[in-house]
């Protein structure tokens, strides 16, 4: 038995092309248009929140990537990749999931014990976060060769989940694990399937993602030390 | 066309397979494109269409692609139960019909052994009832071929369905001429190793000598391999472009190479 599943290849796992694939990122943003604008005001607003920083941001900054997962998993995910990849489904939901628990926890979440950072350390948190967020869209475009392919934050998974990691860290490390799971276990997910699609520049990003999400499992900054 | 053992009735021997192919969700656009594919398959000839419920959407985006085509009296439509609820044969059976538009499949067949000893046991009693043309198992990447040629030995089958192509062979030592020697027709799936044949040999020149065994082309050579088998009714090539559906229905006419023949083709791509 054990023989026999060695003798499948990752790419007998996928149903599809890579030329399906990627035309998803074409479909969603023509059917979407011109709701990206929202995605847009999403990644300046949780920037802008970064560096303001106080407890009220971070609370708008943790709802904002909230609504990120909500929108990338019920709409990319389950409407759009799951109907060629049912394992898709299955994670649209668990970014469902995802979107509700970090909405209880960044209400229920006591922000106004946080310990406030230094402007220069928020200043660069926000600019970092948006540069970062800003330009990963363009990998699909480089990767498909068709601008219509952009891959925004909070409409598709892979940027999602990218951009969320580094918001993880307002949370202590002891509650931090809880909502890095998820991007985790899609990267890795992502990585296998772009891997075996032959899509790899575009497994830049779920790889970005994994190496993100290790790190935010051990480093521990002070403004992340919250009391209990 | 080749005739199948347990009624007679002949099957042109180039099918379609749609593993991969026709899994395009909702696109409308590439739903239009592989339309097109499908009807250069029926304009050239082809009326054999293998899909399963394991390929995602393939099963509706083909229902979508006949209705468009009105082409349902040209199919002799191919399908799979894969599932592991031995009790959902029909159910399963019926779902694919619907998403087909069809009242009937002319074959249904039990994907890669799944739950058989149930699925088969259904399956007979649907052709029984008329509910199905023609029954079969179905194997793919060379696995369980003992067990596969153990319920071809004892079971009532008019259809097998496993891979084999040039460089995949294994099938002609037992279930090839255990498929001749039982009236089984058999279906190869995986032609060209699902596009890897092409990749590796197709930078490679042709041979001097391929004209003599009817081939313009590397998919002519590599189905007309396959074709030349004596156990072989059908290979079901897989594509989404439709000059790759004519060069593979190009495997339909010409001369066929002979056994001899044969072997030096397969000598051939083994030395490159």
């Amino acid at each position: 038995m054990v023989t026999n599943w060695l003798s499948y290849s990752l790419s007998d796992f996928l149903m599809f092309g890579p030329e399906v694939f990627l035309r998803l990122f074409v479909r969603i943003n023509q059917d979407i248009w011109p709701w990206q604008s929202v995605a847009v005001a999403m990644v300046i607003a949780i920037g802008a929140l970064l560096v303001r920083g106080d407890a009220m941001a971070r609370r708008g900054v943790l709802l904002l990537v909230a609504a990120a997962w909500l929108w990338s998993g019920a709409g990319f995910l389950v409407h759009y990749y799951g109907p060629i990849n049912l394992p898709a489904i299955w994670f649209g939901w668990a970014f469902v999931l995802q979107g509700a628990l970090l909405t209880v926890a960044a209400l229920l979440w006591p922000w106004n014990a946080a310990k406030t950072r230094p402007a220069c350390s928020r200043w660069s948190t926000g600019v970092g976060w948006i540069m970062l967020v800003g330009v990963s869209p363009l990998v699909a475009v480089a990767q498909t060769g068709n601008s219509l392919a952009l891959s925004m934050f909070a409409i598709t998974p892979d940027v999602t989940a990218l951009g969320a990691v580094p918001c993880m860290l307002l949370f202590p490390r002891r509650v931090r694990w809880l909502f890095l799971s998820l991007p985790l276990i899609w990267s890795l997910f992502s990585v296998a399937t772009l891997w075996t699609l032959g899509t790899w520049v575009l497994a830049v990003i779920p790889g970005a993602t994994l190496v993100l999400a290790a790190l935010a499992c051990f480093i521990n900054p002070r403004w992340a030390q919250n009391p209990d | 066309m080749n005739p199948i053992p347990s009624s007679g009735e002949r099957l042109p021997a180039v099918g379609m397979g749609t593993w991969r192919t026709f899994n395009v969700g909702g696109d409308q656009y590439l739903t239009d494109q592989r339309t097109e594919v499908l009807k250069t398959f029926f304009d050239l000839g082809g009326t054999l269409v293998d899909c399963s419920p394991m390929y995602g959407s393939a099963a509706e985006v083909m229902g979508e692609a006949l209705d468009t085509l009105n082409a349902r009296e040209k199919l002799f439509s191919a399908s799979k139960i894969w599932t592991g609820d031995g009790d959902a044969t029909r159910q399963q059976d019926r779902e694919s019909r619907t998403k087909w538009g069809i009242e009937r499949f002319d074959l249904q067949q039990v994907h890669n052994l799944v739950a058989w000893q149930q699925h088969l046991a259904t399956l007979q009693q649907m052709k029984a009832d008329g509910d199905v043309r023609y029954i079969g198992i179905t194997t793919s990447h060379g696995r369980r071929h003992g067990d596969f040629a153990r319920i071809m030995e004892t079971e009532p089958l008019d259809f097998v369905q496993l891979t084999y192509n040039v460089l995949d062979r294994e099938a002609e030592d037992r279930l090839l001429p255990l498929a001749r020697e039982r009236g089984i027709a058999v279906i190869v799936n995986r032609p060209f190793q699902g596009g890897r044949l092409f990749r590796r040999f197709q930078s490679n020149a042709l041979p001097s000598w391929a004209d003599e065994v009817g081939c313009r082309n590397w998919a002519e050579f590599f189905l007309k391999y396959i074709l030349s088998h004596p156990a072989v009714t059908c290979a079901i090539p897989a594509t989404t472009s439709v000059e790759h559906m004519k060069e593979n229905m190009g495997a339909l006419y010409g001369a066929l190479p002979d056994e001899q023949q044969r072997r030096r083709m397969a000598a051939y791509v083994a030395g490159l």
